[in-house]
C-alpha cells in the first residue's frame, strides 16, 4: 500500500521518503504509530525501524537513521520526536498529533492495568524469571537494531570513530549525556565539514 | 494539596523536565529522582525504583515511567497530566524546528549535519542496548538470550514478538 500512485502536483524535490510519506492517509498514519506503540515492548525503536522501513516501506535504513539522528539532538523522548516529525510530515499539525496519540494510547493503557495488577503477580516466581528472560532478549533487540543501521548506513570512518565514541562514553563511561552530546556533534560537525572540502 | 493543585505541580515539573531531556528521558533518571523523591517528597527511593522496574514491562517509549509516577502520586488523571507533559513542550519544540529544518530541504548543510549525526544516533542505540543488557545480564543464560536476539534482529527479518515470547517462555521454564 506503499506503492500507491502519487497524487499530481506532489511536492517537488522531495526525497525518497517524503515523497511516500507525503501520500499516507490520516488512518494510515494513526494506525502504523499505534501498531509501534502497542508492540513495543522493551523499547519503540526496533518496532518503529521495522514498520516504518520493512513493512511500510515509508523510508530506507539511512533516512531512518539520519531522522533519529536529529531525534536525538533535540529534548524530549526520542520516539516522541520520532512521531511528532514522520507525522508532520505526512500530514501537518494534525498528522503529527494523530502519531503522537497512536504511539502513546496503548502503552499508558497498558501501563496502568500493569500497575494495577502488579500487586498479585509480583510475588510469583515463574512470572518474575520469565520477566527476566523477556528483559534479557529486549536488550539483544535493541542491540540488533543499532547493528542493523550500522550495517546498511556504511559511515565513513569518520562516522564509525564519533558513533564508537558515543558508545563509549554514554553505554560503559556513562558520563553525562549534557556533556558529551554537544562535544561529539561539534566534532562530528567538524570532521564533515573538513572532508567535503 | 488538593487535587487540581498536585496536578498543577506534576504538568510544571515534567514539563520542565521535557524540553531539557535531550538524548530521551532515561538520560534524565537521576534529575526525575531528585525531584520526585527529594523534592516533591511524592514517593521514597524504593518505591521510585519499583516504578522504573514496572514500566520495562509495559510497551511504549522508555519514557512512560512518568506516567506511572504520575498515576502514583494523582491516579489515573495524574498518569494522563504526566505524560502530557513530558512529551507536550518537547513536542512542540520538535515541530518548530521540524519547520525551519524543511526550509534547508536540498541544502548541503542539511546533507552534511545529518551524515554527521547518523552515526552518533546509532552510537546511542548500542549505548542503551548495552545499559538495558548489563541491568538484565545476571546469567550465562540470559547473555546468551541477549546475543542470540541482537542476532535475530541484525541478520534475519523475524517478528521481534516472537524473540521476545520465546525468551519469555524459556524464562518461565526455567531455562534462562
Amino acid at each position: 500500500m506503499a506503492t500507491d500512485p502519487a497524487p499530481s502536483g506532489a511536492e517537488p524535490a522531495a526525497t525518497p521518503a517524503q515523497s511516500t510519506l507525503a501520500q499516507q492517509t490520516r488512518p494510515a498514519l494513526f494506525l502504523a504509530f499505534l501498531k509501534m506503540g502497542l508492540l513495543g515492548f522493551g523499547g519503540v525503536l526496533p518496532w518503529a525501524r521495522r514498520v516504518l522501513v520493512d513493512e511500510r516501506g515509508w523510508m530506507t535504513d539511512r533516512e531512518f537513521a539520519e531522522l533519529i539522528g536529529m531525534c536525538q539532538i533535540m529534548p524530549g523522548p526520542n520516539v516522541v520526536n520520532l512521531s511528532v516529525i514522520i507525522g508532520a510530515r505526512a500530514q501537518g499539525p494534525l498528522g503529527a498529533l494523530l502519531a503522537l496519540t497512536g504511539i502513546l494510547f496503548f502503552p499508558v493503557c497498558v501501563l496502568l492495568i500493569i500497575a494495577v495488577s502488579y500487586a498479585t503477580v509480583s510475588h510469583d516466581p515463574t512470572v518474575r524469571s520469565a520477566f527476566a528472560a523477556a528483559s534479557a532478549a529486549a536488550a539483544g533487540l535493541i542491540l540488533g537494531t543499532a547493528l542493523r543501521l550500522l550495517m546498511h548506513t556504511r559511515p565513513a570512518a569518520r562516522g564509525l570513530c564519533t558513533g564508537a565514541a558515543a558508545f563509549v562514553m554514554i553505554g560503559v563511561l556513562q558520563w553525562p549525556l549534557l556533556w558529551v552530546l554537544p562535544a561529539l556533534i561539534a566534532v562530528a560537525l567538524a570532521l564533515e565539514w573538513r572532508a567535503a572540502r | 494539596m488538593n487535587t487540581t493543585a498536585v496536578l498543577l505541580e506534576i504538568a510544571v515539573r515534567f514539563g520542565a523536565i521535557s524540553l531539557f531531556a535531550i538524548g530521551g528521558v532515561n538520560a534524565l533518571l537521576p534529575e526525575i529522582h531528585r525531584v520526585v523523591v527529594d523534592v516533591e517528597g511524592w514517593m521514597d527511593s524504593a518505591q521510585f525504583a519499583e516504578l522504573f522496574a514496572l514500566a520495562q514491562l509495559a510497551p511504549g517509549p522508555n519514557a512512560m515511567v512518568i506516567a506511572l509516577i504520575g498515576w502514583q502520586v494523582a491516579g489515573v488523571a495524574g498518569a494522563f497530566v504526566a505524560t502530557l507533559a513530558i512529551c507536550g513542550p518537547s513536542s512542540i519544540a520538535c515541530y518548530v524546528a521540524l519547520w525551519w529544518w524543511d526550509r534547508l530541504q536540498g541544502s548541503p548543510i542539511r546533507v552534511r549535519v545529518q551524515r554527521a549525526l547518523a552515526p552518533i544516533a546509532i552510537g546511542l542505540i548500542f549505548a542503551s542496548g548495552y545499559t538495558v543488557a548489563r541491568a538484565a545480564d545476571r546469567s550465562i543464560g540470559a547473555i546468551a538470550l541477549t546475543l542470540l536476539a541482537t542476532a535475530a534482529l541484525a541478520f534475519t527479518k523475524v517478528n521481534p514478538i516472537w524473540v521476545l515470547a520465546v525468551a519469555a517462555a524459556l524464562g518461565a521454564f526455567g531455562l534462562a
